[in-house]
């Protein structure tokens, strides 16, 4: 017996097979769950989900309405929503003193409204509980030079989770992040192409290796389970390194 | 199906009383697969828990150095390997803060601060060849207030912070140290103020998920920090229903609610 037999889930931000919602879905379809999945490409999402038997959905996460037709896509395909999972975001690097009025509102509109969207549609279009978990990251936790706008509309969504947490228990809905560190995924290939980058991180890391998206996977199975009786948390699958420190760009020399 | 600890080996100290959190999770880590040692100070519960999960028994008294170190050493060779440890020792002393006395902070020092300070000094050592999971049981109130609970609260946050300094050290051998907080729970160290009629209606609002949790709760947050599916350390993980994202009750407010509950009987 699977450990989400019988549950309806919504992963968006699946468009590529190494990305941590492919892997996510891969560890729900294994454990039971029917899926939907979503991503701004239709005919990308559409790859991953073929084999899994999903649900392909397009969406924007900046786009209400896409959400909003998210939800009911599940519902109408499978009766219910149970679970939601956003792992949608866009890179942003720069220092603060380079960053224009518009990369900030960029990552806000993705991370920070769009979560917030994210979290308001899909609690709406669940009628018997349910956990909604999204994408927070290392960044918020060890203030990392030239993340400054992606860390910070992150860091947002986290108070968003820990407001509607405090709101959505009332309605059985539980709502938490999971902050990965410097995991390899398709948003983070480049970085793992360049090995003065990956030493420096790896240095950082407790544990002594990189988080996987399957780590990533198996701690989504855990918050997404009726079992965690968990909500308004961000939890830590860093390696350890948020105890430490991020890497200074000078030190990828 | 196989469990989720199958094949695992894993020592839960304080599980010498009926019912008590350390059973809970000794009895759930047990349907899971693992061999389970239980340890504590009542040698005749124990073994009953022991013959009930087909585990092993061993006295502890976790206030004392010698006790500490002789019981993992013997999970260690009754198991044939230690991959999990878990201390569910712990004393809910409730005493003004101005009428604490230096015997109470010296007692709950020894069993909440300096015991877990050398448990983990015991487990690194027994676990390094092969790395593991240490879970020490903390509490919400390491975070939030709680009254005429400052003994407790100050311990169990000064063990928080070892946890994280201990995960950071010894990561690199494989080992992963974490924390989990109940917020209030029926348990028998709670089950004296539980008794009293309005006592546990008076938490209930202070959890968004609108009730308050359970040792079985406590126990399948233990499973996960526990098994392979967990890749985090040095983390306090809250699992008490949101309790942490309002309060707990003040004194007057439970005064309250007892007379409320009188009133109505």
């Amino acid at each position: 017996m699977g450990r989400l037999d019988g549950k309806v889930a919504i992963i968006l931000g699946a468009s590529d097979p190494r990305s941590m919602g492919a892997a996510t879905a891969r560890r729900f379809v294994a454990e039971g769950a029917d899926l939907v999945l979503a991503a701004r490409r239709k005919d990308a999402v559409a790859d991953v989900a073929g084999p899994l038997g999903a649900t392909a959905v397009a969406c924007d996460i900046t786009d209400e309405n896409d959400l909003a037709a998210l939800a009911k896509m599940a519902v109408d395909t499978y009766g219910k929503l149970d679970i939601a999972i956003n792992y949608a975001g866009i890179e942003g690097g720069a220092p603060i003193i380079e960053t224009t009025a518009d990369m900030f509102r960029q990552q806000a509109d993705v991370h920070f409204v769009g979560t917030g969207l994210f979290i308001k549609q899909m609690a709406l279009a669940m009628k018997d509980g349910g956990s909604i978990i999204t994408a927070s990251s290392l960044t918020v936790l060890v203030q990392a030079p030239g993340q400054g706008a992606y860390a910070g509309s992150k860091g947002g969504a986290d108070v968003l989770v820990k407001v509607a947490a405090n709101e959505l228990g009332a309605r059985g809905i539980r709502v938490n992040s999971i902050a990965p560190g410097f995991t390899k995924s398709a948003m983070t290939d480049a970085y793992f192409a360049m090995e003065a980058v990956t030493r420096a991180f790896l240095k950082e890391m407790p544990l002594g290796r990189f988080p996987t998206v399957d780590d990533i996977a198996d701690c989504a199975l855990w918050l997404a389970s009726d079992e965690a009786f968990v909500t308004g948390q961000r939890i830590d699958v860093t390696a350890g390194q948020a105890l430490r420190r991020t890497p200074r760009m000078d030190e990828f020399a | 199906m196989a469990g989720r600890l199958e094949g695992r080996k894993a020592l839960v100290v304080g599980a010498a009383g009926a019912g008590n959190m350390g059973q809970v999770i000794a009895r759930r880590f047990a349907a899971e697969g693992a061999r389970v040692a239980v340890a504590g100070r009542n040698r005749a519960i124990l073994d009953a828990l022991a013959d009930e999960i087909g585990g092993v028994a061993i006295e502890c008294d976790f206030s004392k150095r010698a006790s500490i170190f002789a019981m993992v050493d013997a999970a260690r060779a009754s198991l044939d390997g230690l991959d999990i440890a878990v201390n569910a020792t712990g004393w809910g002393l409730l005493k003004p803060f101005l009428e604490t006395t230096e015997e109470e902070i010296d007692k709950i020092y020894a069993l909440q601060l300096r015991g877990p300070f050398q448990f983990l000094q015991a487990l690194i050592p027994a676990m390094e060849e092969k790395g593991g999971s240490i879970i020490q049981i903390s509490s919400a109130t390491a975070t939030i207030l709680f009254h005429d609970h400052d003994a407790y609260m100050a311990t169990k946050a000064g063990t928080d912070h070892l946890v994280r300094s201990v995960a950071n050290q010894f990561g690199e051998k494989g080992i992963r140290v974490n924390s989990i907080s109940p917020g209030v729970t029926e348990t028998p160290m709670t089950a004296d103020a539980a008794a009293v009629p309005g006592v546990m209606a008076a938490f209930v609002k202070g959890y968004p998920l609108g009730r308050y949790g359970t040792s079985e709760d406590i126990a399948a947050g233990c499973v996960w920090l526990a098994s392979d599916e967990c890749f985090m350390t040095g983390q306090n993980l809250q699992v008490n229903g949101g309790l942490t994202l309002r309060a707990n009750p003040s004194k007057a407010d439970i005064e309250a609610s007892v007379v409320a509950a009188m009133a109505a009987a």
